[in-house]
C-alpha cells in the first residue's frame, strides 16, 4: 500500500468514526424522554387541556411521530449540510451561536497550543543535556505538579492571588476587547498559563525520556568530534529524531485536555467559549446547541486523531503502511 | 504473580502437581469465594427484605445504609486483598525485591504514605466522624489556628480577640458557608475517591484483560474487528458523552463510574493484546501447549500473570484522571449534589474565596496531593514491575 492509498484509507476511517459516534449521540437522544414535549403536556395540564393530545401534537410538530430509521436519514442528513437547528436559549441558529463561542475559544487555545508545542519539547531536550543536574530537578518537579494540579483549581487560586489580591489582572472577562492588545493580554494570561502548566508537563517528560537515548548515541558523538556546535548538534541530530515518538502522544493529550479543561477553566474565568457555551446548554436544556457542541468537539477529536497519525508517517518514513 | 511459586528450581512438589484438577481452587480463590458469600447473602437480604428507604442495618440499630456501589467496593476490596495482597504475602522473597527496587524512588514512598491515609482515611473514618450537617449559624468558622474577621461570622465557635473570630478544634479545618465542617466533608470525600479509584480499576482491568487476550488469541478478522472497535472507543470524547448521558437520564455516582470506565479501557486492551502476542511466542508458552494444556489455562497462568505487572502500572495512572473527571463534574455542580465529594467542596468555598480560602484550598490540596501520589507511585512501579522498560528509557 503506497503513502496515498494509506491517506485515503485513513480518512476514510475517519468518517466512518465521526458516523459512529453521531449515530450512538442519536440513539441517545432518540430514547430519552424530550424536555420539550413533558413541557407541552404540562402547560396543556395547567391550563386545563388534554396532556395526551398536546404531547402527539408536541410529537408531530417535532417529527417524532415517523419512524426511527427516516428520522436517523434525516438527522444525519441535516448534520453533512450543516442544518443544525435554532437554538432556543440564544435565539440565534445553533452553528452561528457555535462560530462567535469558537471565536473566543481560539483567542487562549491557539497561544496555549503554540506555547506547548513549543516549549515542552525545548525544555524536555534542555533537561537531557543537563540530566541530574539541579536545573533538570526543577524543570521534572514543575513538569509533575503541572501534571497533578487540577487546572480549574489552580485557575481559581491565581484568580485569588493575582486578581483579587495584588489586582494586578481582571477578575472578569471583558469581550469587547480588541484581540491585539494589552487589555486582552492581561486578561488571557492566566488562562493560557493555567493550560500550559497542565499540559506541557507530559510533553516534556516524553521529549526527556525519548532523547536521552540520542545523547550518547553514535552519531550525536560524531557530529561532537566533527566540531559542530552543541545549539546545533542538538537542533538537528536530537530535536528530530524526538519529534517522531512525540507527535504520536502529543495531539491526543492536547486534545484530551481540550475537550475537559477548556470547559472548566472557561467556566472559572467567565470566557464566552466552546465550553461555557456546552455547559450553558447543558443548564438551559437546549437540546440543539448540546447536540451542535458535543458534535464540535467529536469533530475536533476525530480530525485531531487523523492528523496525529498522517504527521506519523510524513515523520517517521521506516513505517510500513502494510501493517497498519 | 497470582501464580505459586516454588523458591527454587530443583525442588518441586510433584504430587501437588499431579494432584491437580482443572477445578482446583487456590487458597486465594477459597478465600475470595468465603468472603463474598456473606457479602452476597447482605446484599439479598438488603435487596428482598428491606425497604426501600429503611436502612440496611436497621435491625441492629445501626443507621449506615448501604447502596449498590458500596457493595460493589466492598467486592474489588476482597478481590484487591485476596489477589493483590495475599499473593505478595504469599511469595516474600519477590516482595522484597519489588520493596527493594520501589524503595529507591523516595518519592514513591511519601506517595504510599498518602495513599494509606487516604484509604484508611475513607474506610474506616465515616465510621468514627459523624457526617458534616447543615448548620447555618456557625458558617465560615476559621481553621484551628487562623482568625477571621467578626463581620464574616454570624456566631463565633472559638473565642473572640480584638474582632477577629480564632479557629478550634472542633472544626479543625474550618467550615462552609452552611457550615459544615470542612474536615469531616475531606474524610467522606476521601471514601468516594477510593469507591472511584478501585471500582474503574477493576472494570476497565476485568475488560480490557478479556478483550485483549482475547483479541490476541482470536486472530484474524476477529482481531481485525476488535481492534478497530477499540480506535472507536478511543477516540469517543468520554467527558462529553457523560455530559449528554446527564443531561438527558441524569446521572449520579455510580452512572459516572459506570461511563467512565466503559471508555477507559481501550488503551489497556491494546497494551495487554501486543504484550500477550509477544508472550505467546515464547518458549515456555510453546512447552505447556506441548504438554496438553488447554488455551483457557495457557491465558490464565502464563499470559495473564505475565502481562500483570504492566497493567498494574498502567492502572495506577489511569486513576487520577477518574479522580480528576469527578472533581470537574463536581465543580461544575451538574453531578448528583449530594455525593460529598472533593470537587463538592471546592465549588462550594468558590465564592467566598476571598475572605475564607480554606474552603477552596484544603479540598483542592487534598486532590492535588492524591493525584501527584499516584503519579509517583505509578512511575515507581513502572521502574520496579518492569525492568526493561526502565532500560529502555534510560
Amino acid at each position: 500500500m503506497g503513502f496515498g492509498k494509506y491517506v485515503g484509507a485513513r480518512v476514510l476511517w475517519a468518517v466512518v468514526v465521526s458516523l459512529i459516534i453521531t449515530t450512538i449521540t442519536f440513539l441517545l437522544l432518540a430514547a430519552a424522554p424530550n424536555p420539550a414535549i413533558r413541557e407541552a403536556a404540562t402547560q396543556a395540564a395547567l391550563q386545563g387541556g388534554d396532556p395526551s393530545a398536546a404531547v402527539e401534537r408536541e410529537r408531530e410538530l417535532r417529527g417524532l411521530n415517523q419512524p426511527l430509521y427516516v428520522r436517523y436519514m434525516d438527522f444525519i442528513r441535516s448534520i453533512y449540510t450543516l442544518d443544525w437547528g435554532w437554538s432556543e436559549s440564544r435565539s440565534q441558529p445553533v452553528t452561528e451561536a457555535l462560530l462567535q463561542a469558537l471565536y473566543y475559544t481560539a483567542q487562549y487555545s491557539i497561544p496555549w497550543t503554540v506555547l506547548t508545542i513549543t516549549l515542552g519539547p525545548l525544555v524536555g531536550v534542555y533537561s537531557a543535556a543537563n540530566m541530574y543536574s539541579w536545573r533538570d530537578h526543577v524543570a521534572t518537579g514543575f513538569a509533575f505538579f503541572g501534571y497533578a494540579i487540577p487546572n480549574f483549581f489552580f485557575g481559581i487560586i491565581l484568580l485569588l492571588i493575582f486578581g483579587v489580591w495584588f489586582e494586578v489582572v481582571p477578575i472578569s472577562y471583558d469581550t469587547s476587547a480588541p484581540v491585539f492588545s494589552l487589555q486582552n493580554v492581561r486578561q488571557l494570561i492566566l488562562p493560557v498559563f493555567v493550560l500550559v502548566t497542565g499540559s506541557i508537563g507530559a510533553t516534556m517528560r516524553v521529549s526527556r525520556n525519548e532523547s536521552a537515548e540520542f545523547q550518547n548515541s553514535d552519531f550525536m558523538k560524531t557530529a561532537k568530534a566533527k566540531g559542530v556546535s552543541p545549539l546545533r548538534a542538538y537542533a538537528y541530530h536530537v530535536m528530530r529524531p524526538t519529534m517522531v515518538p512525540l507527535s504520536t502522544t502529543l495531539v491526543g493529550q492536547l486534545l484530551a485536555l481540550f475537550i475537559g479543561s477548556s470547559l472548566l477553566v472557561e467556566v472559572v474565568f467567565g470566557i464566552p467559549g466552546l465550553g461555557r457555551l456546552t455547559f450553558n446548554a447543558l443548564i438551559s436544556q437546549d437540546t440543539n446547541l448540546v447536540l451542535g457542541s458535543t458534535l464540535v468537539f467529536t469533530f475536533i477529536a476525530v480530525v485531531g486523531n487523523l492528523l496525529e497519525d498522517l504527521v506519523f508517517t510524513v515523520l517517521d518514513p521506516r513505517i510500513n503502511y502494510d501493517d497498519r | 504473580m497470582a501464580t505459586k511459586k516454588p523458591e527454587q528450581f530443583d525442588r518441586v512438589d510433584w504430587s501437588e502437581l499431579s494432584e491437580s484438577r482443572r477445578f482446583d481452587l487456590s487458597i486465594n480463590s477459597i478465600g475470595m469465594l468465603v468472603a463474598t458469600l456473606p457479602l452476597a447473602l447482605l446484599w439479598l437480604y438488603d435487596y428482598q427484605f428491606v425497604g426501600e428507604r429503611e436502612a440496611t442495618f436497621q435491625a441492629i440499630g445501626l443507621s449506615r445504609n448501604l447502596d449498590p456501589l458500596d457493595y460493589f467496593f466492598v467486592f474489588t476490596l476482597f478481590l484487591f486483598f485476596f489477589y493483590l495482597i495475599l499473593p505478595l504475602y504469599q511469595n516474600p522473597r519477590m516482595t522484597r525485591y519489588y520493596w527493594k527496587e520501589f524503595r529507591r524512588n523516595r518519592p514513591a514512598v511519601v506517595s504510599l504514605g498518602w495513599l494509606g491515609i487516604v484509604f484508611v482515611g475513607g474506610l474506616i473514618g465515616p465510621l468514627l466522624i459523624s457526617a458534616p450537617e447543615q448548620s447555618i449559624l456557625t458558617g465560615h468558622q476559621p481553621p484551628v489556628f487562623l482568625s477571621i474577621d467578626e463581620a464574616n461570622v454570624a456566631n463565633c465557635v472559638g473565642e473572640v480577640v480584638n474582632g477577629r473570630c480564632q479557629g478550634t478544634w472542633q472544626h479543625p479545618l474550618g467550615t462552609t458557608r452552611g457550615g459544615k465542617d470542612v474536615f469531616a466533608g475531606i474524610v467522606y470525600g476521601m471514601t468516594i475517591s477510593m469507591q472511584i479509584a478501585f471500582i474503574t480499576t477493576t472494570i476497565v482491568a476485568a475488560i480490557g484483560i478479556t478483550f485483549g487476550t482475547v483479541s490476541a488469541y482470536a486472530g484474524g478478522w476477529v482481531d481485525e474487528v476488535m481492534m478497530r472497535f477499540v480506535d472507536i472507543i478511543l477516540s469517543f470524547p468520554t467527558f462529553l458523552m457523560f455530559l449528554l448521558i446527564l443531561y438527558i437520564y441524569g446521572a449520579g455516582l455510580g452512572m459516572f463510574i459506570l461511563v467512565f470506565s466503559a471508555f477507559a479501557w481501550g488503551g489497556t486492551a491494546r497494551y495487554v493484546r501486543s504484550k500477550s502476542l509477544s508472550v505467546s511466542e515464547e518458549e515456555f508458552i510453546k512447552a505447556t501447549r506441548i504438554s496438553g494444556a488447554s488455551t483457557y489455562r495457557v491465558v490464565r497462568k502464563h499470559v495473564v500473570p505475565n502481562v500483570a505487572s504492566s497493567i498494574i502500572t498502567q492502572l495506577t495512572l489511569l486513576i487520577p484522571g477518574f479522580l480528576l473527571a469527578e472533581a470537574q463534574l463536581a465543580f461544575l455542580g451538574i453531578g448528583d449534589s449530594a455525593v460529598p465529594s472533593w470537587g463538592q467542596l471546592i465549588s462550594a468555598g468558590r465564592s467566598d474565596l476571598a475572605f475564607a480560602p480554606w474552603i477552596v484550598l484544603s479540598p483542592g490540596i487534598v486532590l492535588f496531593l492524591t493525584i501527584l501520589a499516584f503519579n509517583f507511585i505509578g512511575d515507581a512501579l513502572l521502574d520496579a514491575l518492569n525492568p526493561e522498560a526502565e532500560a529502555e528509557s534510560a
